[in-house]
């Protein structure tokens, strides 16, 4: 499987870096995807935001990941993995 | 000449316990005891050997290997890890990469990281309260080319070396490779552990066979144990800085409900 060109990366990259370019894609993704002359192709993949559809396009796993968390979870992002450890540790919030 | 006191490895991160409790409090005890043996080192300086998951070092400028030279550190923040600064070693980090440089090996310096997870959850089990200075130490197994396994041994011996040449008689230093073992995240594989690969690692380098880790290709490593798996050489690199040591097995754990062979090794020098 081939990898994904670097401007679906540094699409991706951008999303994960800057809150307000992750807000806009996410309102309307077209213009974005115009500003890193992302094709059409790729275009449909990245709509589809599907685990399956990153994988056939080629995504860097981690950059899979990221791709998948910037749309907000469904009641919120919870405690996260770690809690419990992070209590055992006397860390925790 | 400073001592390296004791290395290590283990993996990086942990999941959700409810998903199999009793394995995941076996791994639990095992970083935590992980953890007890390295304080009990009393190490001056713990260098953590791991890799950023394109937080920090994004695929925009791919270095191979990156120290952090900076005074102190403030996690990212990621999985909830909190955002509590601990120190580094900037002398340490400043002459380890001088020594390496004519040794052959051009190590990218980096003043502004914000420690991930893979960096992060360690430290935070190992070296709880951060008294000890850290060396975070990045092997970017995510370049779209990693570094090779030979490549990453033949940098662990330079760290030895620079403890036992330029440091201070009195400094003990520990090393912690973080990270693995099996796993393939975000592959079509995803799920699968290859136990038989995972036991394979840990029964080298607690042998003192590690250095035939060293003959394996990257593509090697992707095919065995997931592009992820290539975490691996963390465990490589820890133990390349004390090449005759032989050591134990602390816990090993196959747990696909975490998606990764869960692993932890201590190395007696």
């Amino acid at each position: 499987m081939s990898a994904a060109p670097y401007r679906v990366h540094r699409l991706i990259q951008d999303l994960n870096r800057d809150p307000r370019l992750a807000t806009t894609f996410l309102s309307d993704p077209e213009p974005v995807f115009q500003r890193y002359g992302i094709a059409e192709h790729e275009r449909q993949l990245l709509r589809e935001g599907t685990p399956r559809a990153l994988l056939r396009l080629g995504v860097h796993p981690n950059l899979q990941m990221k791709f998948l968390r910037i749309r907000p979870a469904p009641g919120g992002a919870g405690p996260g993995p770690l809690a419990s450890y992070l209590r055992d540790l006397n860390l925790a919030p | 000449m400073g001592t390296i006191a004791g290395a290590f490895a283990m993996s990086h991160v942990v999941f959700e316990p409810e998903k199999c409790p009793d394995k995941a409090a076996r791994v639990w005890a095992g970083m935590r005891e992980i953890a007890r043996r390295i304080q009990a080192l009393k190490p001056d300086l713990l260098i953590i050997a791991t890799n950023d998951h394109l937080n920090n070092f994004t695929l925009a400028l791919q270095a191979p290997f990156i120290v952090g030279v900076a005074d102190e550190y403030t996690p990212l923040g990621d999985m909830g890890i909190p955002r509590t600064p601990f120190p580094g070693s900037r002398d340490f980090a400043d002459g380890f990469v001088r020594f390496a440089a004519g040794a052959g090996f051009d190590v990218a310096r980096a003043e502004e990281i914000a420690p991930d997870h893979g960096f992060a959850f360690p430290n935070l089990v190992v070296n709880p309260g951060g008294h000890i200075a850290v060396l975070p130490f990045y092997i970017s197994v995510a370049n779209d080319i990693p570094p090779t396994p030979a490549r990453v041994w033949s940098l662990g011996g330079v760290v030895r070396d620079f403890v036992a040449r330029e440091r201070a008689a009195a400094e003990r230093v520990v090393v912690l490779g973080a990270g693995g073992l099996s796993h393939w995240l975000c592959e079509p594989e995803q799920g699968r552990v290859n136990e038989a690969f995972d036991r394979m690692v840990i029964d080298k380098m607690v042998s003192g066979r590690a250095r035939e880790l060293s003959a394996l290709t990257s593509e090697e490593i992707r095919r065995d144990a997931g592009r992820s798996g290539l975490e691996v050489m963390h465990w490589i690199f820890a133990a390349a800085t004390v090449p005759q040591a032989r050591g134990e097995e602390i816990f090993y754990e196959p747990m696909p409900e975490w998606i990764t062979g869960m692993g932890g090794i201590a190395l007696t020098p």
